[in-house]
């Protein structure tokens, strides 16, 4: 398939938290508002005047401070993020608003808050409380969590316009993004995709990480590209998989996939787009903050649900993913010492395939992949019995 | 235990003791005889026997004990139990072995239905291989201890091993495995709840039905009583395809469903996220396994915020819906009442406790004993055997005080035990007195569910249950925000403590996670700190003899002692329980 | 009457002294761990026991 538009660009976004269209948006006199965490809705922090940054620290190496702070027995991600910030990576924060969803991530946002790491004297870091339920009195809740610790702050610190009016602004800018996105992934439902998992990945990150008003014109222009985009003669790829999990914010993860004959057509993970990119309703009559918080506890898939109906309407919804997108088999990976992921991996690669007769290929990574190789076998293996099923299912198909 | 074959095992141990026979005759063959009867009449020509009177009748100076040499071989098993002077031993034999022994049937004998111990022990590991041992338990616990220090400790070792029977005896009398699948009148009034589900959720029904934690006996207490069979679920849960890094113990805890070793005992289940990811994680595998209705009774995370407290007393309120709607019985007030105030006179009692061992030298419970203890009884809610045991330990206390009786007259260094504790070592404290003259004198959980639970009314009674579920074991000092892991700064100064023992819990995020501004605020502030590695359940990944030898290289190469027990430095305990 | 009350004292005698000598040589302890649990393992290794993870896990109503 020809380059799409601006996909160089994008990747060269990718490279530096610290980016060219961050740099420019602060320029323009901008909040920059850090996050990590898919729980804490990206719409709030994109209000006029602000915009969000979901935290990353690409190009991590081996992070020896952050190690030594919080051992080599925790989540990379979370080192390498606090091994970025000790670096300076993140001295362009304005402010970083947290969550207490995952420990690590938790302990690394404390971290910022006990040692004084972000050079920038407006910097504070503010925590939000999130509910594990979906029902009412969570929603509530969360409602006035995301008032009391996201709107407050910013509007009392840094005077952004926190009315109804900006909210309802800052959803229209969100919900261009969500149909845009929603556009270009579509085209991974084909019967022969017109973009790939890795491209996908590239423009799916570059809007959590970059300006949304900035970021929109490029998505705009990708959307058009796609249209005329047509598939090679030669189909490159030997069976097409859904990718899931914990955190993953690698786009050469999914290359390493593709280039072992996986196309990736969905991406079920924490910086994924599935879910995360639906548009958000605001009702009629409706406060709209209730309706943004509502849209975000009803929509997360997280395995930081505990509601018995959610826990179980997790693996019907990543099964329906595999149907909807026409996928062979689903690759679930987990971040090494991700204690959600790692019981909701070892659930699903039972129950998947026995209830759904989907196959899974179940694995373990780390934040800075080293072991390539391991898991270019895994891969291959996994690709190659999902062919000899689909000889087998063939032959006995013709043999009736 | 676990990775090999229990054959192998077997065969091992007759061979061990076969071995010590053959080698004990051909002592006896081979002896120099000659040389024997001069040593002999050389001990008879220096035999003090004024200090050997001294000695039956008070027992041995601490420093002359040896305690490390009654030990045979790595079986943690006793030539013979320590004589700790007349007194003393004839009180552990008459007041603590047979006392316990005679009541461990006894308790049974007044359980809801007693024949079925006897398919319990028969059908569960946690059961048949643990239950016994558990005189060992309290042997471990209590090793060296005199006087008032042992009777109070001893009787905090009751107290749990009453509470223990007591449980296990209502999950076999309500079990459908031991009762051919029919579901009798105990399930259909036993509400199951995960261990982090404190028990004073379920007072309101505690005249019509119990509430037990699924977790508690098959899992928390077999660990410290026999941690052998634990091994048996963690290498179960990793069989299924889990990964070996998260949490020891909600592994250990999920293995129990793998390896079917779970009582079926109740309709229901009532889950949390107390305290971390992990048991958030589990309740995915509680429900698949379980698959009956289960409710989920999360807290909020960052328990500090006044915005939060509504939130966390709705769900209160929908968990007690849950269970009068699964079970028919209408929630009680006046029996909740009843409870709450019940349990607000243990938390008096513990607060007096708590003045006792800050300010004076007169504290008569030994670490292992103060940690379980408060542990399991503030866990558990209010039971009569807990105020039992506080009527025996209140008497004992106040004797201690008004007599200035100094319980551990060999205290080097108050220490302050942080964090959460290796269930298979609970006892290192105990160790850690005799060796060193480490005493113990608090540990982290022991410091919280010491709120007041208000009854005058619902209103006052939902808020403070709130607070008090929020403030659990282990969630209370270690989410919420990192101020509260550093409140060891301030109970190091209440309870006048000098030494820090940091549990270095190896598969523990949230600690893990803040270990470099640990060290950094230890080397600011100039504290003594020693690190114990450890994974709580599991022995193979630390094993005991490895966290005596650190904290042993500690006080030798930084503190510059010298053992009060050389005896207790290296021995080798592997194979014990 | 005083010989019954001898006889009882003897046997409680002998009783006390047996029980004195499992506690004091922790025969309870050796049986325990030389005869009971090494039985105990044998049992539970070779009990048949069902594979759980055929549990079904299908949609449920919330609760």
């Amino acid at each position: 398939m020809r380059d799409l538009k601006h996909i160089i660009e994008l990747e060269q976004l990718l490279l530096e938290a610290n980016n060219d269209l961050v740099r420019q948006a602060k320029a323009e006199g901008k909040r920059a508002l850090g996050y990590t965490c898919s729980f804490m809705p990206e719409v709030l922090l994109d209000l006029p005047g602000c915009f969000s940054v979901r935290l990353r620290a690409p190009r991590s190496g081996s992070p020896d401070i952050a190690t030594y702070y919080m051992s080599n027995r925790t989540c990379m991600f979370g080192r390498c993020l606090l091994e970025r910030a000790l670096e300076g990576g993140f001295n362009f924060l304005d402010a970083e608003m947290a969550t207490e969803t995952c420990t690590v991530t938790c302990r690394f946002q404390e971290h910022l808050q006990m040692m004084d790491v972000i050079q920038n004297p407006d910097f504070f870091c503010e925590f939000t409380d999130v509910p594990f339920k979906k029902n009412q009195n969570s929603i509530d809740h969360y409602t006035t969590q995301l008032r009391a610790h996201v709107l407050t702050p910013l509007h009392e610190r840094f005077g952004i316009d926190v009315s109804d009016d900006a909210l309802r602004a800052a959803v229209a800018e969100h919900n261009e993004v969500c149909r845009l996105i929603t556009e270009i992934g579509s085209y991974r439902k084909k019967d022969i995709p017109t973009i790939t998992g890795f491209e996908f990945q590239l423009i799916q990150l570059s809007t959590l990480v970059c300006p949304k008003y900035l970021i929109l014109p490029i998505l705009r222009d990708i959307a058009e590209d796609l249209k005329t985009r047509e598939p090679d003669a030669r189909i490159p790829w030997r069976c097409k998989v859904v990718l899931a999990g914990s955190e993953n914010d690698d786009p050469y993860f999914t290359q390493l996939i593709e280039e072992c004959g996986a196309l990736v057509v969905a991406d079920r993970h924490c910086f994924g787009s599935l879910p995360g990119r639906e548009e958000i309703e605001l009702p009629e009559g409706k406060d709209v903050l209730t309706a943004i918080a509502e849209h975000y506890l009803l929509h997360e898939q997280c395995p930081r649900f505990m509601e018995q109906h959610t826990m179980r309407e997790r693996k019907e919804y990543l099964a329906n993913l595999a149907k909807e997108y026409k996928a062979d088999g689903i690759i679930i990976e987990q971040m090494k010492f991700c204690e959600y992921w790692s019981y909701e991996r070892t659930i699903d690669t039972i129950v998947i395939p026995r209830d759904y007769g989907i196959p899974v290929c179940s694995i373990e990574k780390e934040y800075v992949n080293t072991a390539i190789g391991q898991l270019r076998t895994r891969f291959q293996a996994f690709i190659e019995s999902i062919e000899i099923k689909k000889i087998q299912k063939e032959r006995e198909g013709a043999a009736i | 235990m676990s990775e090999r074959t229990i054959k192998e095992t077997a065969a091992e141990r007759a061979k061990a003791a076969k071995n010590a026979a053959k080698a004990a005759a051909s002592k006896l063959r081979h002896a120099d005889y000659k040389k024997a009867a001069e040593s002999v009449r050389e001990k008879a020509r220096t035999f003090d026997i004024k200090k050997a009177a001294r000695d039956f009748w008070y027992g041995k100076p601490h420093e002359e004990r040896r305690l490390g040499d009654l030990y045979i071989g790595n079986t943690g098993l006793y030539k013979h139990r320590e004589w700790r002077g007349f007194k003393d031993t004839m009180y552990y034999f008459h007041m603590i072995w047979l006392y316990n022994y005679v009541h461990m049937v006894t308790d049974i004998l007044s359980g809801d239905d007693p024949l079925s111990f006897f398919a319990g022990t028969m059908r569960y590991r946690w059961m048949g291989q643990t239950y016994l041992t558990v005189m060992h338990w309290f042997d471990r616990g209590l090793e060296g201890l005199r006087g008032p220090a042992l009777a109070a400790s001893a009787w905090h070792y009751r107290g749990m091993t009453n509470e223990t029977i007591r449980q296990f005896m209502r999950m076999f009398a309500a079990d459908k495995k031991l009762h051919g699948g029919k579901e009798n009148k105990y399930w259909k009034n036993t509400i199951a709840h995960d261990e982090t589900v404190s028990g004073n959720i379920f007072y309101p029904w505690r005249d019509v039905m119990d509430d037990v934690a699924l977790q508690m006996i098959p899992y928390f207490v077999t660990c410290h009583v026999n941690n052998h069979t634990v091994l048996n679920y963690i290498d179960a849960m990793q069989s299924i395809g889990l990964p070996a890094d998260p949490c020891p113990m909600c592994q250990a805890e999920a293995g129990i469903f793998v390896l079917d070793d779970y009582p079926d005992y109740s309709p229901v289940m009532v889950t949390s996220n107390e305290a971390c990811d992990g048991s958030v994680a589990t309740s995915v595998i509680q429900d698949w396994f379980l698959n009956r209705p289960l409710f989920a009774m999360p807290q909020p995370m960052r328990f500090d915020d006044p915005l939060v407290q509504k939130h966390c007393q709705e769900e209160i309120e929908e968990c007690w819906k849950f269970v009068e709607e699964q079970t028919g019985h209408p929630f009680n007030w006046e029996e909740y009442k009843k409870h709450a105030e019940s349990f607000n006179k243990l938390t008096d009692f513990e607060h007096e406790k708590w003045d006792v061992a800050a300010n004076t030298p007169y504290y008569p419970i030994n670490g292992v004993a103060q940690a379980l203890y408060r542990i399991y009884y503030s866990q558990d809610g209010d039971r009569p055997i807990w105020h039992f045991v506080d009527a025996h330990v209140r008497k004992i206390m106040n004797k201690t005080v008004k007599n200035k009786i100094v319980t551990f007259p060999k205290t080097r260094h108050r220490a302050i035990a942080w964090s959460c504790a290796p269930l298979y070592y609970s006892n290192w404290c105990t160790w850690a007195y005799n060796c060193w003259g480490i005493n113990t004198i608090i540990n982290m959980d022991s410091l919280m569910f010491d709120q007041y639970l208000r009854t005058d009314t619902y209103e006052h009674a939902l808020e403070d249950l709130a607070t008090f579920n929020e403030l659990a074991p282990m969630r209370s000092m270690a989410v919420g925000g990192h101020e509260h892991i550093f409140r060891l700064w301030e109970f190091m100064e209440k309870f006048n403590c000098d030494f820090v023992v940091m549990y270095d819990q190896l598969q523990c995020k949230g600690m893990q996670g803040i270990h470099g501004m640990f060290e950094d605020e230890f080397r600011k502030r100039n504290i003594h700190a020693v690190w114990v590695p450890h994974a709580l359940p599991d022995k193979r990944t630390v094993s005991r003899k490895e966290i005596r030898k650190i904290i042993s290289d500690y006080m030798y190469t930084v503190m510059h002692e010298e053992p009060l027990d050389p005896s207790l430095v290296d021995f080798d305990d592997s194979e014990s329980w | 009457m005083l010989k019954v009350l001898f006889k009882i004292i003897k046997v409680l005698a002998v009783v006390w002294v047996v029980l004195f000598t499992v506690f004091f040589f922790d025969l309870d302890g050796k049986f325990l761990y030389y005869v009971w649990e090494p039985m105990m393992i044998k049992r539970f290794d070779n009990m048949k026991r069902p594979d759980l993870t055929g549990t079904p896990y299908e949609r449920k109503e919330p609760v």
